[in-house]
């Protein structure tokens, strides 16, 4: 258990960021700034379990938008939300569940092409923004399939991302699930 | 790396054709704490559990984190753990016509349903019946214990002598002064954490080491203090100094598991049955235990009236069994102990034994929650994260509603539990609008500012509400099931609707923003703690057990548990419960020595 623990003062360990599965194919990224080229291949080993590959390209690409790299941590796509999604889905038997991701994806695309004339991967990163922005100006109220589709994709993205190593160590800094020794953390009451 | 000793093992082949000085049903905080008291007094105890001896540190996998898990926590395909929303829509049995193979009760939806689902029983297995109620039900040796929250609060004379002061109900037939030994030695024995108060409705224990608190907690205490109100770190069930004469249980080390999932602590620094109780009643020689072994009767000796044992069925094989002793000790919880008098039909005991005074499943109470605050810490946004979950809870602000005021709307009371600061999970990310860098940046500035608080209030207790026997539906044994009639009353109405505009008031004295609020009341028996359904008393008309929590009717027959409640204080019951069978027993085994019983 003390293998996971992180040095605070370097973010992810040398060895954690080695483990994360994921991150493996995009360590350089770990130390580009945020003006950095995103990489164009979505990270996955092998093929997808539930989606098909343009709808994983395009779930990948909508979740590293929520959560992109920045100059503190890295993003949604090298924390490998999408796979985790695709995972989950590949197992699922809730087939609701299932129909409403292939439909929601597609009913992003639709919303590209209404706004800018082409499907989401298509289009330029000034496109793709203009896209999640008007889905996400509807985040508290929404009513089209595709603004309904944001609120799923997001808590999703959300839940995979602050669970993931990256999330947890190189995002959050987070301190705990450590034996304390000595001085516990913390301020005394009286 | 902290290791405990492996238990005893535990074998089904048990000696049934012996009479046991005393059997005793369920392996919770009240069956362990029988199972203690007798064999510490050289009692021949056989302990009954309708649940398996699992493999407790494997479910629990207290430090395994998230990414580690396949479904980061979560069950596999297959497991459904019942929604709030399938709780009010629908009505009991909430499984029936589930198209999932397992069905949980809501605990397995805190996040964590894989370490839990073995623990909870499967609902498809255990339904009930009647008005809506959120039966959180644990099958395995230890019960409930396995999964508490750890709160350990004892009780005052503001609720042992309820009726004096306020007029409603009946007060019971203790005082705290009757009680105060026994808490002192369950303090002792099993281990507390907190910091002493000094307050009248929240009498302080026999604390160890403290937790400590978070910075927005410091700041809401400071703010209450101005109030006259009273914010104490969470007094935990927990050694945080260890126990030199318990080989089964570690201190806490801070690891916060507890707190990310349903609860559970591998190393049981939390308090629960088998290792804090159970393992070291094994180890004088005196206790045998028997698991996968649903009690669905009391039996009765036709001459006498008096119990002679206990009828059970094996969970795997079907078969059934009895098992004699001249004591019968009932722990299975508020609820199935009420089941299994109402199910001990005999001719001498016709409404089931123990059941003269028709007060069998009546009186049930328990705590009402839902409604709650939720804070932002301003001082806090943007700064770097801290550790602030290393511990077995937050805090808590005791009652301050009628006790030297008299509310217009309501008798009673309710105190707030919560928790403020940075946690393995940021779960502002939900809440917070927008996407891309800046959102990413907001979840991170503002993960550790937030404070939130959430109250349980005492639920009276009402004769008409109650639970009986359904005269069709069965379990999964054949055993019939229990029927609800409950329901939140007025008085928790209004007490809830205090809770909202007191907990606004509270972080506003503080200087903390108040971002959210929580209105509605979760569906009855969200708290996990029922209680009240065989009350003490000392009128047999008017209850079940005498102060000795021993049948009026029936003086070689003892219910320990919850059920013995004669009402629920807004404090958390485990402690009490605990507390109140340290008691029983140890008059128990006297009158056992004597030839009284």
């Amino acid at each position: 258990m003390s293998d996971h623990r992180v040095d605070p003062q370097e973010g992810l360990s040398r060895r954690e960021m080695l483990e994360v599965t994921a991150a493996a194919l995009a360590t350089p990224l770990l130390h580009l700034g945020p003006a950095a080229a995103p990489p164009t291949t979505p990270i996955l080993q092998g093929a997808p379990k539930f989606f098909t590959g343009p709808e994983f390209a395009l779930l990948d690409e909508l979740s590293d938008l929520i959560i992109p790299t920045d100059a503190h941590s890295p993003g949604a796509r090298v924390a490998g939300v999408a796979t985790y999604i695709d995972f989950r889905l590949s197992e699922s038997l809730d087939a609701d569940e299932k129909v409403k991701w292939h439909s929601g994806l597609a009913a992003v695309d639709a919303l590209s092409q209404e706004l800018n004339g082409k499907a989401f991967m298509q289009g330029s990163p000034e496109q793709r923004v203009a896209v999640l922005t008007k889905l996400a100006a509807a985040d508290h109220d929404p009513k089209t399939a595709a603004e309904h589709f944001f609120q799923q994709l997001k808590g999703w993205t959300v839940r995979a991302y602050y669970t993931s190593k990256v999330g947890i160590h190189a995002d959050q800094e987070y301190k705990g699930n450590v034996y304390q020794r000595g001085e516990f953390a913390g301020y005394d009451a009286t | 790396m902290t290791s405990v000793k492996t238990p005893p093992p535990l074998s089904q082949d048990v000696d049934l054709s012996k009479t046991y000085d005393a059997v005793i049903v369920g392996s919770g905080a009240a069956g362990g704490m029988a199972a203690h008291v007798l064999t510490e007094q050289g009692m021949d105890v056989l302990m009954l559990e309708a649940g398996k001896k699992l493999p407790i540190e494997q479910e629990l996998r207290s430090m395994q984190w998230p990414y580690d898990h396949p479904r980061r926590g979560d069950a596999p395909p297959g497991y459904h753990s019942l929604s709030f929303n399938e709780y009010t829509i629908r009505t009991p049995p909430y499984a029936k016509g589930s198209t999932f193979k397992h069905v949980m009760s809501y605990v397995g939806g805190w996040g964590g349903s894989d370490y839990v689902k073995n623990i909870l029983v499967d609902e498809k297995d255990h339904p009930y019946t009647g008005t809506k109620y959120a039966w959180v039900r644990a099958r395995a040796l230890g019960g409930k214990t396995n999964i508490w929250g750890r709160l350990a609060l004892r009780l005052s004379d503001y609720d042992f002598k309820g009726k004096t002061h306020d007029g409603y109900g009946d007060d019971w037939p203790i005082s705290y002064a009757d009680i105060e030994p026994y808490y002192d030695r369950v303090d002792r024995y099993l281990g507390i954490s907190g910091v002493k108060e000094n307050l009248p409705q929240l009498p302080d224990s026999l604390f160890q080491r403290p937790n400590k608190l978070s910075f927005g907690e410091v700041k809401l205490r400071e703010g209450l203090k101005k109030m006259g109100r009273v914010l104490t770190p969470y007094r935990a069930g927990v050694t945080t100094d260890g126990l030199k004469h318990n080989k089964y249980r570690s201190k806490c080390y801070g690891r916060g598991a507890c707190d990310r999932r349903p609860g559970g602590c591998d190393i049981h620094a939390a308090f629960d049955s088998p290792t804090g109780l159970i393992y070291p009643a094994m180890d004088t020689g005196h206790l045998t235990i028997r698991t996968n072994s649903i009690a669905h009767e009391v039996l009765v000796d036709p001459n006498s009236g008096k119990a002679r044992g206990v009828a059970f069925v094996d969970s795997g094989t079907r078969k059934s069994y009895e098992a004699k002793a001249k004591v019968v000790i009932v722990g299975a919880s508020t609820l199935e102990s009420a089941r299994l008098l109402l199910l001990s039909r005999s001719p001498q005991h016709p409404n089931g034994i123990g059941n003269s005074s028709g007060h069998v499943g009546h009186n049930f109470c328990e705590h009402v929650m839902g409604p709650g605050v939720t804070g932002l810490v301003k001082d806090l946004v943007g700064k770097p994260p801290t550790l602030d979950d290393g511990r077995p809870g937050g805090f808590y602000i005791p009652r301050f509603r009628n006790l030297k005021d008299r509310q217009p709307g309501f008798v009673r009371g309710y105190g707030f539990e919560g928790s403020g600061g940075f946690s393995i999970f940021p779960g502002n990310a939900f809440g917070t609008p927008g996407f891309g860098a800046q959102f990413k940046k907001d979840v991170r500035d503002h993960a550790g500012a937030f404070i939130g608080m959430g109250g349980f209030g005492e639920v009276l207790s009402r004769y008409e509400n109650y639970v009986d026997l359904d005269p069709d539906a069965k379990d999964a044994w054949g055993i019939p099931t229990l029927r609800f009639h409950y329901q939140f009353g007025d008085n928790e109405k209004k007490m809830c609707e205090d809770m909202v505009v007191a907990g606004r008031e509270m972080l506003e004295a503080a200087g903390i923003e108040v971002v959210g609020t929580d209105e509605k009341m979760l569906t009855e028996g969200w708290s996990i703690h029922e209680l009240g359904t065989a009350r003490m008393g000392s009128d047999p008309k008017a209850s079940v057990l005498n102060q000795f929590q021993q049948s009026h009717d029936v003086k070689n027959l003892f219910v320990v548990d919850g059920s013995s409640h004669v009402s629920a204080s807004c404090q958390n019951p485990t402690w009490t419960i605990m507390a109140l069978a340290w008691r029983s027993c140890e008059y128990l085994a006297g009158e056992f020595k004597k030839g009284n019983l």
